[in-house]
C-alpha cells in the first residue's frame, strides 16, 4: 500500500487558507488520525489527497509518485463521509459491488470480493437489506464495505463515526481500526474528537487553522504537545503563566503574583515569559500535604469512572482536576485544598505571541 | 412552579409504537436528562411534553394543570434544538430579545433581558454579529440565551450539544448546567450521549425501545445500575457469565463458565441461577492469582491504558492500567485478573441472552 506524502500544500478559498503550507507523510499501512477542531482544514487535506480538489500550491506523492496529472478514479485512494452516502435504492450487495461493477470485475471475482466484505464487516446475514432498513452501525459498516471493494489502498475516512450514537461510537472504534489494518491500508480518518484519535491512531497529525501542529505517537501528542493548544485541545489542561526563575533538573516559573511551580526542564531562557501547561488528569488535590497555590473547591462534578473538580484559586482562577470516583465522598464543595503535579507532568511553552486565550481557542 | 408530570404517555406513528405508556414526573428545579439509544423514543417524549406532539394516550401536566390542547407558545417553557434555529437575519442581541418583543415588552426592558441573558451565557462583547458570524459553540450559546431571555421557568434542551465538535461540547455541559442551577430552571434534556448525561444530571432517566428502563442519579446508575442494559450503556463494564454457586451474608461465590470462581459483595440471584456479573474496568486488577486470561489487544487512553482481554471461561474482560506502566503487557500474555466484590453487581442472565439484552441499536 503506498506512502501518501503532501508538500506543501496551500488551498485558499477567498480569504480563508484551509490549507496553509500542509507537509505530512503517512506510511504504508498506517492509521493516521488527523485531529483538529471544526475549519481547521482537515476535510479539505482528504480531499487533495483523493484528487476531488486541486491544491493551490503543492503536490501529493503516492509512493514517491506524484498524483497531480492523476485523475482521481484512478488514485486507488477512497473517501467515506460521514453520511455514508449510500445508494438507498440499492441493497447492501449492490452497494458493496458498486465499485467492481464498474470496473468490470469478472463474476467470480465478484462474488468472493463479496463473500469476504460482508464476512469483514458482519453483514452476511443481510445482503439484501436496503439502506434504510439497516441501522446506523450497520449503513456505517456497509459503506466501508463499499469503499474496501473497490479495491482502495489509500482509505480516507472523514468522520466516519460522527453520525452514531456516543456509546455505538465507543466501541466501533476499535472494529474500524481493526478493518483497515487487517487489510494493511494506508488510512487517513479526519476527526474532532481526541478520545477517538488517541484510540484508533497509530500516529495523529494535529491540525489548526489549516497548519499541522504536530505529528505524534498518542503518547507523544498527549503527553509531550508542542503547544498549549495542543496540550487543551487533546485532553484539557491547566495553565500557569509566569517567568522562568531557575533551572535545575526541574525547572522552577515564578507567577505575576509570586507563587512558584515546577514543570519539567525546557529550553527557554532565564526570565523568559512561559506557560506552563499540566493534564487535568495529572493535577492533584489534597486536602493535606504539598501543594504549589491553595484553593477552595467550587464543584464536583461525577461522570462515572472519574470525578472532575473545579477548584477556585485566588488571585489565579479556576483549576480543573479529574480524579477516580473512589474518592468521591472524600472531598466536597467548600473544601480548603492544595493543588499539586509532579514536575514531569508540567510542560514548559513560550507565551504565545497572540496571548493564552488566543491560543487555546478550540473553534 | 413547573413540575412536569407525564401520565401513562404512548405515542404511536401508524403502526410504530414511539413511546409506550410512560409515567414520569420531574420535580421543580430538576435536572432530568433523558438517555437512550437512536430510536428509543426519547426526542418523541420530549415532543410531546413541548406541545410539539399530542399524545396518543395519556395527559402532560405542568405545574399541575392539564397541558390537552394547550399549543407550545402558551405551555411557558424554553425550547433549545439540537440544529440550531437562530434567526440568521437578526442580530444576537435581536435573537435574544425575541421572546420579549412577541410578548410586547417595553423596548428598555427587551433590551435589558436580553443583556442579562448574554451576558450569562458570555457573548455580551458579539451581541451586534448575526449568527453566521458566529461558530458553532456560540450559536448554541445565543439559542440558549434565547431561550431563557422568554422568562420560562421549565427549559426543554433537544439534544443541544450533538452538532458540535467533542471538544467544545465539553465545556459547554458545564456551562449549561451552572446557568440553569443558577436560574433555578426545572430541565428537560435528551441526549445518546451518556457522558454528557451524567456530567449535567441531578437524575437521569435510561430509556430504550418506547420505555423507560430505570432512573435515578449519575452516581446510583453508574455503581449500582437495577439493570443490565443501564451498566453497559452508561460507561463500560465487563459482563461474565456463570451461575450463583453459594451465597452468603456478605460474599457469593459466582461460577464462571471455566468453573472458575470469583466472589461479589451482593448478591440478589438465588443459589443455582444463571446469572451475569457487571464489573468496570477500573475496578479489575492483574494480580498473582485469579481468572486468567490471555491480552488480545491494548488501548492508549491518555492518562490510562485500557488491556482488553479474553478470559478462560471466555470473557472479553476489560482492566485499566497507568499509561506508564502500559509497556508492562503486551498482546498474547497471560494475566491473572481479580475483581473488586464490593463493585460487582450481579443480574439475573436475561432470557434472550446478554448480548441481545446489551444491544446498542
Amino acid at each position: 500500500m503506498p506512502v501518501v506524502k503532501l508538500q506543501g500544500i496551500v488551498k485558499q478559498y477567498g480569504n480563508i487558507k484551509a490549507s496553509d503550507g500542509v507537509d505530512l507523510e503517512v506510511r504504508n499501512g498506517e492509521y493516521l488520525c488527523l485531529l483538529g477542531p471544526t475549519g481547521a482544514g482537515k476535510t479539505t487535506i482528504l480531499r487533495i489527497i483523493s484528487g476531488l480538489t486541486k491544491p493551490d500550491h503543492g503536490s501529493v506523492l503516492f509512493d514517491g509518485k506524484p498524483m497531480d496529472k492523476v485523475e482521481p478514479e484512478d488514485r486507488r485512494a477512497v473517501m467515506l463521509s460521514q453520511t455514508y452516502a449510500l445508494f438507498p435504492q440499492l441493497t447492501v450487495a449492490e452497494n458493496i459491488l458498486f465499485g467492481p461493477d464498474i470496473r468490470q470485475y469478472e463474476e467470480e471475482v465478484k462474488e468472493r470480493t463479496l463473500a469476504d466484505m460482508l464476512d469483514l464487516v458482519r453483514l452476511t446475514h443481510r445482503p439484501d437489506a436496503f439502506p434504510s432498513e439497516l441501522s446506523g452501525g450497520m449503513m456505517q459498516r456497509t459503506a466501508l464495505a463499499r469503499a474496501l471493494a473497490s479495491g482502495a489502498s489509500v482509505l480516507l475516512l472523514d468522520e466516519p463515526l460522527r453520525a452514531l450514537d456516543a456509546r455505538l461510537r465507543i466501541s466501533l472504534r476499535h472494529e474500524v481500526r481493526s478493518l483497515a489494518k487487517s487489510m494493511g491500508i494506508t488510512t487517513i480518518h479526519v476527526t474532532h474528537d481526541q478520545d477517538e484519535a488517541l484510540v484508533m491512531a497509530d500516529r495523529i497529525a494535529v491540525i489548526r487553522e489549516g497548519k499541522v501542529v504536530q505529528v505524534g505517537l498518542p503518547g507523544e501528542v498527549f503527553d509531550n504537545p508542542a503547544t498549549p493548544f495542543v496540550a487543551n485541545f487533546v485532553g484539557q489542561s491547566n495553565f500557569f503563566v509566569g517567568e522562568v526563575e531557575e533551572k535545575k533538573e526541574s525547572t522552577s516559573i515564578r507567577g505575576d503574583s509570586g507563587q512558584v511551580v515546577l514543570a519539567r526542564p525546557c529550553e527557554q531562557r532565564l526570565g523568559e515569559k512561559v506557560v506552563v501547561g499540566v493534564k487535568v488528569g495529572n493535577t492533584e488535590v489534597h486536602k493535606e500535604g504539598e501543594g504549589y497555590f491553595d484553593g477552595t473547591v467550587e464543584r464536583i462534578l461525577f461522570e462515572g469512572r472519574n470525578i472532575y473538580l473545579d477548584v477556585d484559586v485566588p488571585g489565579l482562577g479556576r483549576y480543573s482536576s479529574k480524579i477516580p470516583s473512589w474518592r468521591l465522598g472524600r472531598l466536597s464543595v467548600g473544601d480548603r485544598v492544595k493543588i499539586n503535579w509532579s514536575a514531569d507532568k508540567a510542560t514548559v511553552f513560550t507565551m504565545p505571541p497572540e496571548g493564552l486565550e488566543k491560543e487555546l481557542r478550540v473553534e | 412552579m413547573p413540575e412536569v408530570s407525564l401520565k401513562n404517555i404512548t405515542m404511536r406513528f401508524g403502526k410504530v409504537v414511539a413511546v409506550d405508556e410512560v409515567d414520569l414526573t420531574i420535580h421543580d428545579g430538576e435536572y432530568v436528562t433523558i438517555l437512550g439509544p437512536s430510536g428509543c423514543g426519547k426526542t418523541t417524549l420530549i415532543r410531546v411534553i413541548a406541545g410539539i406532539l399530542e399524545p396518543t394516550q395519556g395527559e402532560v401536566h405542568i405545574a399541575g394543570k392539564s397541558m390537552k390542547g394547550v399549543p407550545i407558545e402558551e405551555r411557558d417553557l424554553g425550547y433549545v434544538f439540537q440544529n440550531i434555529a437562530l434567526f440568521p437575519h437578526m442580530t444576537v442581541k435581536m435573537n435574544a430579545a425575541y421572546g420579549p418583543t412577541v410578548k410586547d415588552r417595553p423596548m428598555e426592558e427587551r433590551e435589558q433581558t436580553a443583556r442579562k441573558y448574554l451576558e450569562m451565557v458570555k457573548l455580551l462583547d458579539k451581541m451586534s454579529m448575526f449568527p453566521s458570524e458566529l461558530c458553532g459553540g456560540e450559536q448554541q450559546k445565543a439559542s440558549l440565551a434565547r431561550a431563557l431571555a422568554t422568562g420560562a421557568k421549565l427549559l426543554l434542551l433537544d439534544e443541544p450539544l450533538s452538532a458540535l465538535d467533542a471538544r467544545v461540547r465539553v465545556d459547554l455541559r458545564y456551562e449549561l448546567r451552572r446557568i440553569t442551577k443558577n436560574l433555578g430552571l426545572t430541565v428537560v434534556h435528551v441526549t445518546h450521549d451518556q457522558e454528557e448525561a451524567m456530567s449535567v444530571s441531578d437524575r437521569i432517566v435510561v430509556m430504550r425501545a418506547g420505555g423507560i428502563v430505570e432512573s435515578g442519579t449519575p452516581e446510583q446508575l453508574y455503581t449500582r445500575p437495577r439493570d443490565v442494559f443501564t451498566a453497559n450503556f452508561v460507561g463500560e463494564t465487563n459482563l461474565l457469565e456463570g451461575w450463583v454457586k453459594e451465597r452468603h451474608e456478605g460474599g457469593s461465590w459466582i461460577e464462571l463458565r471455566d468453573n472458575s470462581v470469583i466472589m461479589v459483595e451482593s448478591c440478589d440471584p438465588q443459589v443455582g441461577e444463571a446469572v451475569v456479573v457487571s464489573v468496570r474496568p477500573e475496578f479489575v486488577f492483574p494480580f498473582t492469582d485469579g481468572l486468567l486470561s490471555r491480552i488480545e489487544y491494548l488501548t492508549y487512553l491518555g492518562t490510562f491504558s485500557r488491556v482488553s482481554a479474553r478470559s478462560q471461561s471466555d470473557d472479553l474482560v476489560e482492566f485499566d492500567v497507568p499509561s506508564i506502566e502500559g509497556k508492562l503487557y503486551h498482546p498474547g500474555q497471560e494475566v491473572h485478573l481479580m475483581f473488586n466484590r464490593k463493585a460487582a453487581v450481579v443480574y439475573p442472565r436475561p432470557i434472550e441472552g446478554v448480548s441481545e439484552a446489551v444491544k446498542l441499536e
